[in-house]
């Protein structure tokens, strides 16, 4: 949005609204068509009401002064005149801002559902490349944005239907002052064009200065222990002091040009004022016209006047609509990727089968998993182990069918396996609605799986049990506790295979044992489990042991001990650790 | 209503207090607003004139008529001059007194203690420096701004109209009073039918975001259409609110109009009744059918400005909330130098509690009465169970927060006694999970010393053993980290983070579980170099893993609150107390 783009621009803006407009608009064509007809009523009254004041002064006022007595029918025609069509264009606005409201944010709610629903049915390999909060924002502010053009709009349709039948009514009443008058409109069109062209430049700087001290003020508190830590509270308050303070010199330039716009915007129209009075005052001396005909006409001057000062404002909403628009389309018009569900094949002689698959991440060269091929038999418990960034988590969304593998395939036995994440997810509500997420509710069930996960005891401990409320509005539960409740989460779906991601940051060794010895009891039950510990690694049915998104080693643990030095270096650190300082 | 009005009435005080530019200079700029609002006369007066005086038996006088218009256009030149300097006058000092503000938040809030800096606030705080100061300037360009005109406007016209003729005027102001009833009554709904909006649309952002963050689990247990239909019923509760408030303004709008067309059927009926024996012309009387219009002129936009003078004044009330909330350990006013060299830590008669937790009964407390002395370069351990308070002590050494009972001392100084300055640097802390500024590695490291060069930054690299990682970067020392980090793992984080402590080259080192991100394979070769470079250092380690514990001079274990136990690793497990149980199975689970 540079000063040097000029016409173009405008014309551009208009073409914008044009299309933004269609768009929208096709939701609530119904509600759209009321708003503009009580914007229609607004403007014709607007010209009716100057000729009722027009009639009132001349037969009225000037009448009676001139002759001392007046019909009394004529005092009930002003009064029926100047209250009925006054009351008319009132409601004309009633109408108008109602409806329009109504259309606005109809709108947008139809097309919130939709950004909202579009982000739910993309993939994990989708999400794993934005931000939440962007996508929020796309959901909320840039919807508002967007339906932000649509009140003003009904507006733009009664200023121009009020600049044309004014025009014709101010000719009519007298064709030299008309003419005069109506030099005014592209006047203050102009003036407004240059003025939105000089006050966006400054809008958009002082706006960018904004974004850059929200992200900075984010920062700084976002850090704030490593900010007190190193006493660097005073350099952090300076260096936020000279963004803000950009901030305030930007906003401050903006101020003073659109002082001068404003001022120019009030002067402009009032010395035109002056000067058709001064001319009126002429035809009236001529015989050309009456003082009720020049008062009319003043005061439907003076009504046309606001309008067209503020449709320069109603115009720049435009651009903003534009780019809202733009962000919310980005969503809409992306294709939801495929997410190719793994087959199930009943005849399977495992639970749970990899072949060759591969899968890398957009835009990374190296594949995060290469060519793994893995299977599960009913029952089993395999332990995934490898250093960090070695591919393990991947590889477990790749088996619960969360990421597609580029190449090779995944099969399913029956149904689908219950993934337990390295970051417990509890959504904010009770314990038990998080277990039975996506489920019906059965007590039974649902104590067997708290159970099950170790969770019984500390969540029969709680005030209300399983229906305790957690999350923002509640009651905040330790990581480890969190931990358990997905894992119960898993359980109670009664799946045939759970892939559980590394918890040990979460959870205490014996805890972990607890929970991996109850599992091994549940019959039936194959589990991956993603994780570090020797005493949870031993008593896997199987270790596979992962480097760089391959299959290094598999078999027992101690088989693998005994086998792969690197498994067994990652594995004993600790141990080879004590024996060094016990021999030193 | 009227209560809400005084509580407003003093927030603003207060705000104005802040931001002593919103107030200086105001009657000034009000005078200019009402000389400026002046050109709206213009025309009426004119009218008056040229309709009673500009003709005598239908011949216009010329010379009266041309100099009349001069003098309009001259005052309508003047007035434009004025509003010029009023709206630049109250825009300037608005954003100066906003951006003083905004400054005394940011040293405030940074001076906040870290119970109200957790996770669920810190949205907050950032809000209130953000959105809440932006419905101020919202308000100060737009309905501020509105109010002073229109205000103006009103007042000069009114004084106006009582000039011409009292008795029209008398009669214009009882027929529009009505209007304040009008105005008071509907805008209380409209405010509370903002209030409901406001409150509908954080629900909603609140709910998507969540349904969000948690796409991953929501989707892997087809709970995807049940989500969605929880916030369709939000989205179309938000868009009925909007529309509830939309319809209400709509019906406030245009009511100034609707009175004025009342006031003007009087107008005129009460004038041609007083008629030419009660002193009125026919020119008067337009005149003042002009004036009444230009009186009620300002209604519809003077509602237009209720939402959002109501939002600037909630904003205002929230900003002031953070800035009359207790900044976390005060600056002592008379500070003690910490003395040089090395330094040893004193804990006597400690007991705390987390303020969040109301009253100090005895159940809420996480540490009672503890005592410890650590001597200067020696490296103690604390170890125990999550919630035995072992943080907490580690946090009230560092002074990130003052306990209610009992002293910490550092090198013989009570902390509470020494200037922030001296004691950050002297004594770092590294957090469990470290937070990494969005620059590159070098600049982090920078950070905690701002004298340091790159030759400085490479040395301490080189002098934990890390070079050979950093020289694993694409970028070295000047690879950008991403957002609080996030392009690193989070052991590298920890790497980092250990690294910014270690160039700061305290006397005091607090790590706070700060290699528990890393693999074992790293975090022994960590602890190896720890133990060479901390030689001398007082380091105080808390740990989970206890294979830092087994290297500390002496381990100090925690329970609920208190220290049971405490003496050399070895001794401990020899004793076959609490911390060889923990140590017993800290060993079964590490070993295969």
């Amino acid at each position: 949005m540079t000063p040097t783009t000029t016409t173009p621009e405008t014309t551009s803006r208009l073409r914008q609204a044009v299309a933004l407009l269609k768009v929208l608009v096709r939701h609530e064509p119904g509600t759209f068509a009321v708003a503009v007809s009580g914007a229609a009523v607004y403007a014709l009254c607007t010209v009716a009401s100057s000729f009722a004041v027009g009639w009132t002064i001349d037969n009225v006022i000037i009448a009676y002064f001139t002759d001392g007595s007046l019909p009394s029918s004529r005092y009930v025609i002003a009064g029926c005149l100047i209250i009925g069509i006054g009351v008319t264009r009132a409601a004309g606005v009633v109408v108008r801002r109602s409806f329009a409201g109504v259309t606005e944010w109809n709108v947008a709610a139809k097309i919130s559902d939709a950004v909202a629903t579009k982000v739910m049915r993309q993939p994990a390999q989708w999400h794993g490349q934005q931000m939440t909060g962007d996508l929020v924002s796309r959901v909320g502010v840039d919807v508002d944005a967007t339906v932000g053009v649509l009140a003003p709009l009904p507006f733009s349709t009664s200023v121009v239907v009020l600049v044309v039948a004014s025009s014709i009514w101010l000719i009519i009443v007298d064709v030299p002052l008309g003419l005069v008058a109506l030099l005014l409109i592209p006047c203050l069109l102009a003036l407004n064009v240059g003025y939105q062209k000089r006050i966006d430049v400054f809008y958009d700087r002082a706006q960018h200065e904004l974004g850059a001290l929200s992200e900075a003020v984010h920062e700084s508190f976002e850090g704030v222990l490593v900010v007190k830590v190193f006493g660097a509270e005073e350099r952090e308050t300076r260096r936020l002091s000279t963004i803000s303070g950009r901030l305030r010199d930007a906003r401050i330039r903006a101020v003073y040009a659109r002082s001068t716009f404003e001022a120019l915007l009030d002067f402009v129209p009032a010395s035109f004022n002056v000067l058709l009075i001064l001319i009126g005052a002429h035809r009236v001396g001529a015989g050309a016209m009456t003082l009720g005909e020049l008062s009319s006409f003043i005061y439907l001057f003076t009504l046309l006047i606001f309008p067209l000062r503020i449709i320069g404002y109603v115009l720049s909403e435009v651009p903003h609509s534009a780019s809202g628009w733009k962000r919310v389309s980005g969503i809409l018009d992306e294709e939801v990727l495929v997410s190719k569900e793994p087959r199930r094949d009943p005849a399977l002689s495992s639970v749970l089968s990899l072949r060759d698959c591969s899968f890398s991440f957009h835009g990374s060269s190296s594949p995060a998993v290469d060519g793994v091929s893995l299977d599960v038999s009913r029952g089993e418990i395999v332990a995934v182990v490898g250093r960090t960034g070695s591919g393990k988590s991947t590889l477990l969304r790749v088996a619960g069918g969360l990421l597609s593998p580029q190449g090779g395939s995944v099969v399913w036995a029956t149904g689908s396996p219950a993934m337990v994440f390295q970051e417990a997810f509890l959504l904010s509500g009770s314990i038990a609605e998080n277990v039975c997420l996506g489920a019906s509710r059965d007590e039974e069930r649902l104590r067997r799986a708290l159970f099950d996960a170790d969770a019984l005891s500390f969540v029969d401990e709680l005030s209300d049990g399983a229906e305790t409320v957690v999350g923002e509005r509640g009651v905040s539960l330790s990581g480890g506790q969190r931990q358990r409740v997905a894992l119960a989460r898993a359980l109670y779906r009664h799946a045939s295979v759970l892939l559980i991601d590394d918890t040990t940051s979460a959870l205490d060794p014996t805890t972990e044992q607890t929970i991996v010895r109850r599992l091994q009891a549940i019959d039936g039950l194959s589990c991956v489990i993603v994780a570090s510990r020797p005493s949870t690694v031993a008593v896997a049915d199987r270790v596979v042991y992962i480097e760089h998104g391959s299959i290094r080693a598999q078999g027992r643990h101690e088989e693998l001990l005994a086998s792969s030095h690197e498994y067994r270096s990652l594995i004993e650190s600790y141990e080879s650790d004590r024996r060094a300082r016990e021999g030193s | 209503m009227s209560d809400d009005l005084s509580t407003s009435t003093r927030v603003i005080r207060e705000g104005v207090n802040i931001a002593p530019d919103l107030r200086s200079g105001l009657a000034l700029t009000v005078v200019l607003a009402f000389i400026g609002t002046g050109s709206r006369l213009v025309i009426p007066i004119l009218l008056r004139q040229i309709i009673d005086h500009g003709f005598i038996d239908g011949e216009m006088r010329v010379e009266f008529v041309s100099t009349l218009c001069a003098i309009g256009f001259a005052s309508v030149l003047l007035s434009s001059f004025t509003l010029r300097l009023a709206t630049a006058r109250l825009g300037t000092r608005a954003e100066r007194g906003l951006f003083a503000i905004r400054v005394r938040l940011f040293d405030h809030i940074h001076r906040l203690s870290l119970a109200d800096h957790n996770e669920e606030k810190r949205g907050a705080l950032v809000s209130r420096v953000t959105s809440d100061i932006e419905t101020l300037t919202m308000f100060f360009s737009w309905g501020g701004l509105a109010l002073l005109l229109d205000g103006s406007q009103m007042l000069v016209v009114a004084i106006v109209m009582i000039a011409f003729d009292w008795r029209l005027a008398l009669v214009a102001f009882v027929v529009s009073a009505p209007l304040v009833f009008v105005l008071r009554t509907v805008q209380r709904h409209l405010v509370a039918a903002h209030t409901k909006s406001r409150e509908r649309n954080a629900d909603l952002l609140a709910e998507v975001g969540e349904m969000f963050a948690g796409v991953e689990t929501i989707q892997a247990y087809g709970a995807t259409e049940e989500f969605l239909a929880k916030s369709r019923r939000g989205i179309y509760a938000r868009a009925k609110a909007n529309i509830r408030a939309g319809v209400i303004g709509a019906f406030l709008f245009p009511s100034g109009e609707v009175f004025a067309t009342f006031t003007v059927a009087s107008v005129i009926g009460a004038g041609i009744l007083l008629g030419p024996e009660g002193g009125i012309t026919a020119g008067a009387l337009v005149g003042f059918v002009f004036l009444t219009y230009r009186f009620l002129e300002p209604i519809a936009e003077f509602t237009e400005t209720i939402d959002q003078t109501q939002n600037a004044v909630a904003g205002l009330r929230r900003v002031i909330g953070v800035l009359d909330t207790p900044i976390g350990p005060p600056e002592p006013t008379r500070a003690t130098a910490l003395p040089p060299g090395k330094l040893g830590v004193s804990v006597r008669n400690v007991s705390f509690s987390y303020r969040s937790r109301s009253s100090v009964d005895d159940d809420a407390l996480v540490l009672r009465d503890v005592n410890v002395d650590i001597a200067p370069g020696e490296h103690v351990a604390f170890v125990g169970p999550s919630g035995s308070g072992k943080t907490t002590l580690a946090r009230l050494i560092s002074r990130l927060a003052d306990p209610q009972n009992g002293v910490v001392t550092l090198g013989g100084v009570d902390v509470r006694k020494v200037a922030n300055a001296d004691l950050r640097s002297r004594l770092v802390v590294v957090p469990q999970e470290p937070f990494l500024f969005a620059s590159t590695i070098a600049e982090n490291l920078v950070f905690a010393d701002p004298g340091a060069s790159r030759q400085d930054v490479m040395a301490t690299f080189e002098e934990l053993s890390l070079a050979e990682w950093i020289a694993s970067l694409d970028q070295g020392i000047d690879t950008p980290v991403g957002q609080r980090g996030s392009s690193l793992s989070a052991g590298e984080r920890q790497l980092v983070a250990l690294a910014r402590a270690f160039i700061a080259a305290p006397s005091i080192l607090v790590l706070d579980e700060a290699t528990s991100s890393v693999d074992a394979q790293t975090e022994v070769r960590m602890a190896r170099t720890f133990e060479r470079v901390s030689q001398g250092r007082t380091t105080i380690s808390v740990a989970h893993r206890l294979s830092t514990a087994a290297r500390a001079d002496r381990v100090m274990m925690f329970e609920d609150g208190r220290i049971v136990e405490q003496g050399p690793h070895g001794e401990l497990v020899a004793r076959g107390g609490a911390y060889a149980r923990m140590y017993a199975s800290w060993l079964s689970a590490t070993s295969s």
